[in-house]
């Protein structure tokens, strides 16, 4: 292996997702290094996937009873300096990301045209996933969720419009309602993933839940 | 705490900030510490000391990588204040720890316990880079490290991975 490659390796195997100038240029010369460069920006993401805890599993578990008092006077006091918000909710982690992802998407909920079935596809395709719920689908986005393309989609019901992501690798053992920050939504299983459904107001329908699920194909 | 007319609830965009990146402080407490008790407990510290010093960070951006510098620190402080006993990786491994636990998927599971046999020196540099975001630089100022060994320690820690995940592992002269 020449010196040149041996210097691409170390910087893809220390950040392989920002990798410097002359990195990038050997890369467009060496096969083998791109080679090299793509198993690790996979392997990158399944890393990402083994860190992000399932943090439900944290709740199952008993604490140990010496620290029980410590870890309930540690809770309390936190509350009380922090006040007002609510610490411990692994619970709602995924649901907490939903929600701040589609803060950051605003405007999607004012959109008002109905998307050509290419465009939709095009989106979906992105992401490997099918979606057939028959609900004009006003907004489609092929957004980037915990390190995977997940289409973020907004949809208009007799009950407004709706925010839908298709969340094709979270799996989640059971339905999880949520209301936070102005907005009201569910979790459900779906498959091989989940789908997140958020309205501003009131709440999602459970037949447009259903309408949802029973619409993916992973 | 500012003062909040009596009967309101709502959250400080500060505090909203706190709760929303809470459950990756976790995350990384975890794997720091390698035992969810000690992780819960340095979170709610992280927690305090983060209100009590919420003047000290000017940009909401740089939120993230702040808060997990406090974990790290609170992580190390409780070490020193308890003299708690460092965790046996075969030990949690053989408790079955739920926080392991996948949904079946079982190239993930190997993966959490690679990660968490990683030596410190490797696993603190890559959970901070993939989980927390910080750039090399700022786990290099963190770390007490040159940017050029922090680079090093992520080949090695995600070398190391390489093979968990069924890939030949690239020529190192560890």
């Amino acid at each position: 292996m020449s010196n040149e490659c041996r210097h691409a390796r170390i910087a893809i195997g220390g950040e392989p997702h920002a990798l410097p100038p002359e990195v990038s240029a050997h890369l467009a010369t060496c096969a083998e290094c791109r080679r090299f460069h793509a198993e690790t920006v996979s392997l990158d993401g399944r890393v990402r996937a083994a860190l992000e805890l399932p943090l439900t599993s944290f709740r199952k578990a008993t604490p140990a009873p010496a620290r029980r008092f410590a870890m309930a006077a540690s809770v309390a006091l936190a509350l009380v300096v922090a006040g007002g918000f609510w610490l411990w909710s692994p619970r709602s982690a995924l649901a907490s990301e939903v929600i701040e992802h589609v803060g950051h998407e605003a405007g999607s909920w004012g959109a008002q045209e109905v998307l050509s079935g290419p465009a939709l596809a095009a989106v979906l395709q992105k992401a490997g996933v099918q979606f057939d719920a028959s609900m004009p689908v006003v907004y489609a986005m092929p957004c980037t969720f915990r390190g995977r393309v997940s289409p973020h989609l907004v949809v208009q019901t007799a009950n407004g419009p709706m925010t839908v992501m298709l969340l094709a690798h979270q799996k989640i053992a059971a339905r999880e309602e949520f209301s936070e920050h102005g907005y009201r939504g569910v979790l459900l299983p779906a498959g091989e993933g989940s789908v997140a459904v958020l309205t501003r107001d009131g709440e999602v329908p459970d037949a447009v839940a259903a309408q949802v699920v029973s619409g993916v194909r992973w | 705490m500012n003062p909040r007319p009596r009967g309101t609830t709502v959250a400080s965009p500060f505090a909203r900030l706190l709760e929303m990146l809470r459950p990756d402080l976790v995350r990384f407490a975890f794997w720091l510490a390698r035992d969810r008790a000690v992780a819960e407990d340095v979170v709610q510290e992280t927690l305090i000391r983060a209100w009590k010093s919420r003047e000290e960070l000017k940009d909401q951006a740089a939120a993230r990588p702040w808060l997990f510098t406090i974990v790290r620190r609170e992580h190390a402080r409780l070490y020193e204040r308890k003299r708690l006993p460092t965790v046996d990786v075969e030990q949690v491994e053989a408790l079955g720890d739920p926080a392991l636990a996948t949904d079946g998927d079982a190239g993930l599971d190997d993966l959490r316990r690679a990660i968490l046999q990683l030596p410190d020196e490797y696993r603190e540099p890559l959970v901070m880079q993939v989980l927390g975001g910080l750039t090399t630089a700022e786990i290099a100022a963190e770390l007490g490290l040159t940017q050029p060994a922090v680079l090093t320690r992520l080949f090695r820690a995600r070398n190391r991975l390489r093979v968990i995940y069924g890939l030949a592992p690239a020529e190192d002269a560890e």
